[in-house]
């Protein structure tokens, strides 16, 4: 085993080791020990992922002015022709996910101080949340495509287990497990595109992967079929169609874990991929518009969910597709800077959008948006202002940082040259504004009576009561005006970066065109027709929204809603989960499984009882010989005076 | 094909014939005398093959004293009724089976012996000949078989006395005695 | 010239077989003994066609001494069927299993 690092020598490694591995020490000490102590737990995963924070910023800075990606490698898979090595990468890209992800996970674990306070789980939680830490900090430091795999089924698996952390509610436990089907049949394809490729190249790491020398020895039949099949692992992580249905459904689990898993950092763990590999993906126009498509399906059709769903947290749940989509259509049209853009702003404003609903939620018990509204949530200062902020954000307002991104990607999509595209995007952005700013006035606007649609019509409403309440335990109601600073200061600082990244653009786009191999897709100025269209658009869907929603006359009641054979296959997320069951059903269950069954009990277990039987039969069969009847014996000698008589005569036997 | 092949062929089918009938018979005298027809024919066969002597050797000896013991055996032990149970599968199909691969193993033998494809020549042996070749070179065989059918002889009357019985024996006889009546033999009683 | 000497072992051998045959199939114990008599039948025919290929009188020697056999062993086999009728009742082999 030795050390080797290809470009000069930096003293990174001794905060890189630190920074990745704390955590999962951190997850082995509150697993084993300190599970009876929630203080110490959640000290000691706040802890070990703050040293990983001030690790991020230090290498961060350290590295702003780098030319190149660094590596460090250890030799650990070697056998004859199979060279895999180990270790970290360090690229612009890597270092502001490792920065956003720390910050992201910091934050989500002072919050759940407050939030998960008095769970009796709450040790659990805290070491699931150290071991999501470690996994998705490794994903980002990755060195080759192995690596990454292994730390993303690891995210995977964490996520399965914070899903379903409150195991004792059956839907729960359901969520969690599809969830993990899920996105393991994306990851299934995920690994034959790069077994694909190894058995083609040779070579998994990620930097030779990108550059022109490996790309242009694959035959371009097998480049596109690898690069479709590591898409596929995409589509599962990140939720994207025809895999978007577990997402809204793991919203069963606490919502900070919506806020740090499904909304900033494993989610999008998908489009870091998509970023990472982006050189190599480039090479393959046709899955590049594939990319495209799916990207554009996804947001329209998660969106048109999000219009009608009066779950707050689904109401998130659907953006975060949605906006996913957007970010895979930005990188599908060429847009890397604004893919990765757009990733980074809607971490900070995504979260923080969880975050907000998960203060009203902690606080009232119910997820249904109407209740909340009712039972005045706006007279929460912090969360109210600072969830309008974050809407403004994710509609695209200026000048927060979501202006900024979206602005960039609805460049890199004017620059493609059919207008669908555009136009899809432009639609996503109304679309965006609409059912963001819906929500905000329900929530702020309440009205007296019982608005809305009929609550019998809407599936992805949650009852009343709040699943996602935590287990009610003494001194609930006293106990929240404390929790409530500890929750209020993440949300602050997640504002204040909203508030400012838009004007980080320039210098980001320059650190990480520097670490690009080839350039980015330039963009246009800032009053180009399709800035001004986008930015029309959020502002028409703000003010429908406005209109019935906000008005003080205004029924409540939105224009999907009127239409009720739409509302109900939006709200029905357009029959996919049925699609699922049936699919399971049918061919899974009593297809296949019902084959293996038959296979096994006919076929394998049959088999044996036959060998058995056919043992005792010739027994039987044999003890006729022995039974004392001298014809049967008079048959033997005549049968072996014939059997020796070939013996001798033929001698070829 | 010469007429003694002809003979030949006439004779074989019928002694086969006659011996497949046979087996095949329930009731038992049927069986004898259908199998004495076969032992004629034998004898016409041994006739062809040159030996006079033995065909009338077989006629009398095989057809007509033994045969005939068979057939006194079976009179006498009068069987009410057909009480045998005729070709069971279990014993049917095995014989069948090994009876198949018996011809076939015997025709590929045939086949394969260089020296079988040989004509037979005619030729006779005189009983004169026959019985100066026997006495020149077996003699001594003679008399064991001689001291042989002495023995035989006696182990049939040992066998075949009972103490006091001289009447014909039947079925019923069998039943009475099986219970505690000692029958002739000495050691031959089981518990 | 009479028939190919492969010609007569044919026959012989299908009587053997069906001596065999009745030996073994027939459940009755005189049946028994009378497949042995036509087995026995079918080698004396062997013997002789034997006798006339070689052109030497051993084989016919031999068909004597088988004739001779045959009627020292038919005569004790009945005998003995005879006796075990009277103790038994019965013809059918299978009643005699005791030494199963």
């Amino acid at each position: 085993m030795f050390f080797h690092s290809v470009l000069s020598p930096q003293s990174s490694v001794l905060l890189l080791i630190p920074a990745t591995m704390l955590p999962f020490a951190a997850f082995l000490l509150i697993f084993v020990f300190t599970r009876k102590c929630p203080r110490l737990s959640a000290w000691l995963s706040i802890g070990s992922v703050a040293v990983s924070l001030v690790c991020s910023f230090v290498l961060f800075g350290l590295n702003l002015k780098m030319t190149g990606p660094i590596q460090y490698s250890v030799r650990l898979l070697a056998s004859s022709g199979l060279d895999i090595p180990f270790g970290f990468l360090l690229d612009p890209l890597n270092l502001l996910m490792i920065v956003v992800v720390s910050a992201v996970c910091f934050l989500v674990q002072v919050y759940s101080l407050g939030y998960m306070a008095g769970d009796p789980g709450f040790s659990r939680y805290y070491s699931f949340m150290s071991l999501f830490a470690w996994a998705m900090l490794n994903l980002t430091l990755s060195l080759t495509i192995l690596q990454l795999y292994i730390f993303w089924e690891l995210v995977g698996l964490t996520s399965y287990l914070l899903i379903g952390f409150w195991y004792e509610k059956f839907s729960a436990t359901q969520a969690g497990k599809k969830a993990f089907v899920m996105t393991r049949a994306g990851d299934a394809a995920f690994f034959i595109g790069f077994l694909l490729l190894f058995l083609h190249t040779g070579n998994l790491s990620i930097t030779d992967l990108n550059g022109p020398a490996v790309s242009a020895a694959l035959p371009p039949p097998v480049l596109t079929l690898s690069a479709l099949l590591i898409f596929g692992g995409i589509v599962g992580k990140s939720a994207q169609f025809p895999l978007l249905t577990w997402l809204p459904d793991a919203m069963e689990g606490p919502t900070p874990v919506s806020a740090l898993l499904h909304s900033a950092t494993m989610v999008a763990a998908g489009v870091y991929l998509f970023a990472r590999l982006f050189p190599f993906l480039r090479m393959s126009p046709a899955a590049m518009e594939v990319f495209l498509a799916i990207g554009t399906i996804s947001m329209l059709l998660s969106s048109t969910m999000a219009i009608v769903s009066r779950d707050i947290k689904k109401v998130w749940a659907y953006s975060t597709i949605s906006q996913l989509g957007f970010m895979i259509m930005a990188l599908g049209a060429g847009g890397y800077f604004a893919g990765v853009f757009h990733l980074t702003a809607h971490a900070g404003f995504k979260s923080l959008l969880f975050l907000c609903s998960g203060v009203f939620i902690h606080r009232y018990g119910t997820n249904d948006v109407y209740e909340l509204g009712r039972l005045g949530s706006r007279r929460m200062i912090v969360p109210t202002v600072t969830i309008i902020l974050a809407a403004a954000a994710l509609s695209g307002f200026p000048p927060l940082s979501g202006y900024f991104s979206k602005e960039a990607v609805v460049a890199s999509l004017a620059e493609l040259p059919n207008p669908a595209w555009l136009l899809a995007g432009l639609a996503g952005v109304f679309l965006t504004a609409y059912y963001s700013f819906r929500l905000i006035f329900i929530l702020v606007l309440p009205r007296a009576l019982e608005p809305g649609p009929p609550a019998g019509l809407d599936p992805t409403q949650t009852s009343a009561g709040g699943p996602n309440s935590p287990i009610p335990h003494a001194g609930v109601e006293t106990g929240h005006e404390s929790h409530y600073w500890v929750m209020a200061w993440p949300l602050l600082i997640l504002t204040a970066i909203t508030v400012i990244l838009g004007f980080f653009r320039n210098p980001l786009k320059d650190f990480l065109q520097a670490g690009l191999m080839a350039g980015g897709a330039a963009e246009g100025g800032p009053f180009a027709w399709s800035h001004v269209a986008a930015l029309g658009l959020a502002v028409a869907g703000a003010v429908l929204a406005w209109v019935e929603f906000g008005r003080s006359g205004a029924k409540q009641i939105g224009f999907v809603e009127r239409i009720p054979p739409l509302f109900r296959l939006f709200s029905e997320r357009w029959y996919i989960d049925h699609f699922y069951g049936l699919l399971v059903n049918l061919v899974i269950d009593r297809g296949i499984s019902y084959l293996c069954y038959q296979n096994d009990n006919k076929v394998i277990d049959r088999g044996i009882d036959e060998l058995a039987e056919g043992t005792v039969d010739g027994g039987r069969i044999v003890a006729f010989l022995q039974s004392g009847m001298i014809q049967y014996r008079l048959l033997v000698i005549f049968a072996v005076m014939v059997l020796l008589a070939i013996y001798f005569f033929f001698p070829v036997i | 094909m010469t007429l003694y092949g002809f003979f030949f062929y006439l004779i074989s089918a019928v002694v086969i014939g006659a011996t497949a009938i046979a087996i095949t018979r329930r009731n038992l005298v049927h069986a004898v005398v259908y199998l004495i027809v076969s032992y004629f024919g034998t004898a016409m066969l041994f006739y062809l093959f040159g030996a006079p002597l033995l065909a009338a050797l077989e006629i009398i000896i095989y057809a007509g004293a033994i045969m005939v013991l068979f057939l006194f055996v079976v009179m006498m032990i009068r069987v009410e009724s057909y009480e045998e149970v005729m070709f069971p599968l279990s014993q049917w199909l095995p014989a069948a089976i090994f009876g198949l691969i018996y011809m076939v193993a015997a025709v590929a033998m045939i086949i394969e012996t260089p020296g079988t494809e040989i004509s037979l020549r005619m030729l006779t042996a005189t009983p004169r000949q026959f019985a100066l070749y026997v006495f020149e070179h077996h003699w001594f065989s003679i008399e064991v078989i001689s001291l042989l059918l002495l023995l035989a002889l006696v182990g049939a009357l040992h066998l075949g006395t009972r103490k006091g019985a001289a009447q014909g024996l039947s079925a019923h006889d069998a039943d009475t005695r099986l219970e505690g009546g000692r029958s002739g033999g000495p050691d031959l009683d089981a518990p | 010239m009479i028939v190919p000497f492969g010609h007569v072992l044919l026959v012989a051998g299908i009587l053997f077989a069906l001596g065999v045959f009745c030996a073994v199939v027939r459940r009755n114990l005189i049946m028994i003994v009378l497949g042995i008599e036509i087995m026995l039948n079918a080698v004396s025919i062997v013997f002789a066609g034997a006798a006339l290929r070689w052109n030497n009188l051993e084989g016919q020697t031999f068909v004597l001494f088988i004739l001779a056999v045959a009627a020292t062993e038919v005569s004790v086999g009945l005998a003995i069927i005879v006796y075990a009728f009277r103790r038994t009742g019965s013809f059918d082999p299978s009643k005699f299993n005791l030494l199963r």
